[in-house]
């Protein structure tokens, strides 16, 4: 190290690097006029939850063009659903058997404690009353809580998938909890979880019959619970 | 109408607010989609994280800062992007032809730079993920460590050590001939 300040030098460099860069960007009040278009196009629409199935067919179809265009992607995969945080993949190879593994960081903590250590506001199904356990999961991204076979994941997925399904048929079938809807998945599936820092896939297990919706940009995911109609009114009754 | 007004606005309804927010924030979603890797598509990226920002309004904070807000979104939506399509998050930014740093009579001095410029931004492309994110975001962005961290939803110290490991790993590869 000769020069006395060698990285005040590379950061100057580095900061003027992008005047030099060929990065040309829309007029900015014709990307505003663009948003602005989208957002008014639901509110011709004749129904909230008819709305909601044709974006989430239309976000089908385009992952479906994407993934058709490479032969990995139209072996492995045949359909590709997002909601609430969730990906999933239909027509991927039957589940075999994972080992199970934990959530990042998981960790048991006391009900009372989840208001401060999680960044949404959770909450917990009047059906089931107080939970078992409480865990915690990669700082707070998601919160789990279990009573007996019974586990509620809930998660800030409107942004950016935090779990992956892969299943082989049937589709998931569409219900509605309240004004929301959501996906009843039956039969076994793989389940994993996708890290917050590179999308990287942790295998967690084989997961059964689960319910799957989105509220107020959470996402929810109910396991253990045999019965549609009863996921269904745990779903609904959320506290609060 | 500042950030706030124009968010107390737009939750409101008020869908010309919002127009103006995505105006005033556009080109720097833009440069922050380019650069993390979404290329050719950023406008498509850009336009979603706009809609998306818009739905998800209710749940920003108002006493904080609406940009690292937003450009989180578009941070995650590029991610999306590049995850949905199998391949890494690249930087495919270009080197303009016509700019140059010297005196139009300095040709030999503007090659010169030129040739060190592309050196570099060569060097910052092949950099580790994280390395090149964080220096994708600190320097190119110029946004602050706290507004890193909350862009790529890292640690404060992730940030800190992604972009000291960065630095020293590009001052090893192109910093020992500065010009």
């Amino acid at each position: 190290m000769t020069s006395p300040d060698p990285f005040d030098d590379l950061e100057a460099e580095l900061l003027a690097l992008p005047d030099a860069f060929d990065l040309p960007s829309p007029p900015p009040g014709q990307v505003a006029a663009a948003v602005r278009e989208r957002l008014e196009e639901p509110a011709r629409a004749p129904a909230k939850r008819r709305r909601r199935w044709q974006v989430a067919i239309a976000a089908v179809l385009a992952v479906v063009a994407v993934t058709a265009l490479t032969p990995q992607g139209r072996a492995a995969v045949a359909h590709v659903l997002r909601l609430a945080g969730i990906e999933i993949r239909i027509g991927a190879a039957a589940p075999t058997a994972t080992p199970s593994a934990r959530l990042p960081g998981e960790r048991p903590v006391a009900t009372s404690d989840l208001g401060g250590l999680v960044k949404f506001r959770v909450r917990t199904p009047a059906e089931l009353g107080e939970p078992d356990e409480a865990l915690v999961s990669d700082q707070g991204r998601v919160v789990s809580m279990r009573w007996k076979a019974i586990r509620l994941d809930q998660f800030d997925g409107g942004l950016s998938p935090v779990f992956l399904k892969e299943m082989g048929p049937p589709w998931p079938e569409e219900v509605a909890i309240g004004d929301a809807s959501g996906w009843w998945i039956t039969g076994s599936h793989t389940l994993s979880y996708l890290a917050r820092a590179d999308g990287s896939r942790l295998p967690l297990r084989v997961a059964g019959d689960v319910l799957i919706w989105e509220r107020d940009g959470l996402g929810f995911r109910l396991e253990g619970v045999k019965d549609r109609a009863e996921a269904v009114k745990i779903a609904a009754s959320l506290r609060p | 109408m500042d950030d706030d007004e124009a968010i107390a606005r737009s939750l409101a309804g008020d869908l010309s607010a919002y127009e103006a927010l995505v105006a005033r924030y556009s080109t720097l979603a833009h440069r922050t989609a380019a650069m993390l890797g979404a290329g050719d598509e950023a406008e498509d990226v850009v336009q979603e994280a706009f809609v998306k920002a818009y739905r998800h309004l209710s749940s920003f904070r108002r006493d904080a800062p609406f940009r690292p807000w937003l450009l989180r979104i578009v941070a995650n939506e590029t991610h999306n992007l590049t995850r949905s399509r199998g391949r890494r998050s690249e930087l495919t930014v270009r080197l303009s032809a016509t700019v140059s740093a010297t005196a139009p009579d300095d040709p030999e001095g503007a090659a010169v730079a030129g040739d060190r410029r592309s050196r570099l931004l060569e060097a910052v492309r092949r950099l580790p993920d994280r390395e090149r994110q964080a220096v994708i975001c600190r320097y190119f962005l110029q946004l602050s460590e706290a507004e890193t961290a909350q862009v790529l939803d890292w640690p404060l110290g992730t940030v800190k050590s992604s972009t000291h490991r960065g630095l020293a790993r590009l001052r090893e590869e192109v910093g020992h001939d500065v010009t």
